[in-house]
């Protein structure tokens, strides 16, 4: 692993970041073990942001970096690897009363890296919606992402419209802000995450 | 019984709670950017909560649901009221159901009051430094990164203090953000309740050596 690509990404320097990157593929590297590399960059990035070392700017411009550093390498992905047949679809969005985001397109950009197809439903999302989409694409996984403590409870009418609507067998994780297994209790869902890796660690799993 | 009974409050939650503020009821204010990280406000008010001198009956804390802050806490010799919002923004409007409906209505607003401005700790104060850390283009790009779904900027009028250097501000920032500017009624009918009492459902009450849960937040809500 390069711990130069680490240490810039960490340090938010953009342009070496990219640069060392270039490096590390014309030197032979593999690009998957450059994505994992920016995987554990943005990992320590998050553990500072839970500590309070790192705030939401540095959540924004990290992941702006990695949107880069794969559009770079995505070429070099190809081939059916990991990122050739989608694992499968996964259903995201930020629940009703609620217009937070960077948690989750950190989330749709991970799972898509790890070769989800995510069907992004944006912000504000209402319980029917998110029945309709699930119905419409087959998919058995949903997120439902959330900032506020407000969230909670459309997080709650969200799980209890899916099992309504009869899709007892789609799985949810919820996540997006401060959420514990108490929480996931109440809203009823499957799984919760505090970062991004564990949306794929069940996605993985359920799939 | 007022002497017997003490409040901690936010910076920003205590500017609505002063003016009510009996003279003979003692007070202590924590740090406003604690919200920031809600594990280091939790530690914050344990402590807080355990240097209370034991002729305390009744602690009044300032917060509300607080992403999860308060979830957790407990005293062991005397009982806890805590307004049963998600956050001081429902303190501000005067109910959780004022809050609820703003927040039905429009989304993507960002709230102010005296407290916020005065604690020059959110958002917008921050663009100056980001702008060092950053340079000026990407400080603008991040600006609009952050404030991608924010639509309103709106100032709460509580009534209790003089408006007119908030108005200017609050005006003057929203046009730079280019967010809608609106001033919206507050009211102080839950902080007084809270501070006089009767501590209804609108609070949540925890008894002595009990501790603070989620679920207490859910039970017994008043309809919105």
């Amino acid at each position: 692993m390069s711990q130069s690509l680490v240490n810039a990404i960490i340090a938010m320097r953009e342009e070496d970041a990219l640069k060392i990157t270039k490096e590390l593929i014309e030197q032979g590297t593999d690009p998957f073990e450059v994505l994992a590399t920016c995987g554990t960059a943005m990992e320590t990035i998050g553990d500072r942001f839970e500590k309070g070392e790192a705030f939401i700017p540095e959540l924004i411009l990290a992941g702006e970096m990695l949107k880069q550093i794969t559009d770079f390498l995505k070429p070099l992905l190809g081939d059916g690897k990991q990122a050739g047949d989608a694992l499968g679809t996964f259903v995201l969005g930020t629940v009703e009363g609620d217009i937070h985001d960077i948690a989750k397109d950190i989330v749709a950009f991970v799972l898509e890296i790890n070769g989800f197809n995510v069907v992004d439903l944006g912000v504000d999302v209402p319980p029917a919606k998110f029945v309709e989409t699930v119905k419409e694409t087959g998919a058995k996984i949903v997120g439902l992402s959330g900032f506020l403590t407000m969230a909670y409870e459309p997080m709650k009418l969200t799980v209890e419209a899916l099992k309504d609507a009869g899709l007892d067998d789609v799985k949810v994780i919820i996540g997006g802000g401060q959420v514990d297994d108490q929480i996931r209790e109440y809203t009823g869902a499957d799984a919760f995450g505090t970062d991004a890796m564990t949306a794929v660690k069940y996605a993985k799993q359920w799939n | 019984m007022t002497p017997n009974t003490k409040i901690i409050a936010c910076a920003t939650v205590i500017e609505e709670m002063l003016p009510l503020i009996p003279n003979e009821m003692s007070y202590e204010v924590l740090d406003f950017g604690l919200h920031r990280t809600p594990e280091k406000l939790k530690t914050a008010l344990q402590e807080a909560i355990d240097r209370t001198k034991s002729d305390i009956h009744t602690l009044l804390l300032g917060y509300g649901l607080c992403s999860q802050a308060v979830v957790g806490l407990r005293a062991n010799r005397f009982r806890l009221i805590i307004p049963k919002v998600d956050d001081c923004i429902a303190i501000f409007l005067g109910s959780d159901q004022a809050y609820q409906q703003q927040s039905r209505q429009v989304p993507g607003t960002y709230y102010l009051t005296k407290g916020w401005i005065e604690a020059g700790d959110g958002p917008f104060e921050e663009f100056d430094e980001l702008v060092n850390r950053y340079g000026e283009d990407k400080a603008r790009w991040l600006m609009g990164q952050i404030l991608k779904n924010y639509t309103r900027l709106a100032l709460i009028n509580t009534g209790q203090y003089e408006l007119a250097r908030y108005q200017e501000y609050a005006r003057k920032t929203a046009q730079r953000f280019n967010l809608k500017y609106e001033e919206i009624p507050g009211s102080t009918a839950l902080v007084k309740k809270f501070i006089q009492g009767p501590w209804d459902n609108d609070f949540v009450v925890i008894q002595p050596g009990q501790t603070v849960s989620y679920l207490d937040f859910k039970t017994n809500r008043s309809n919105p």
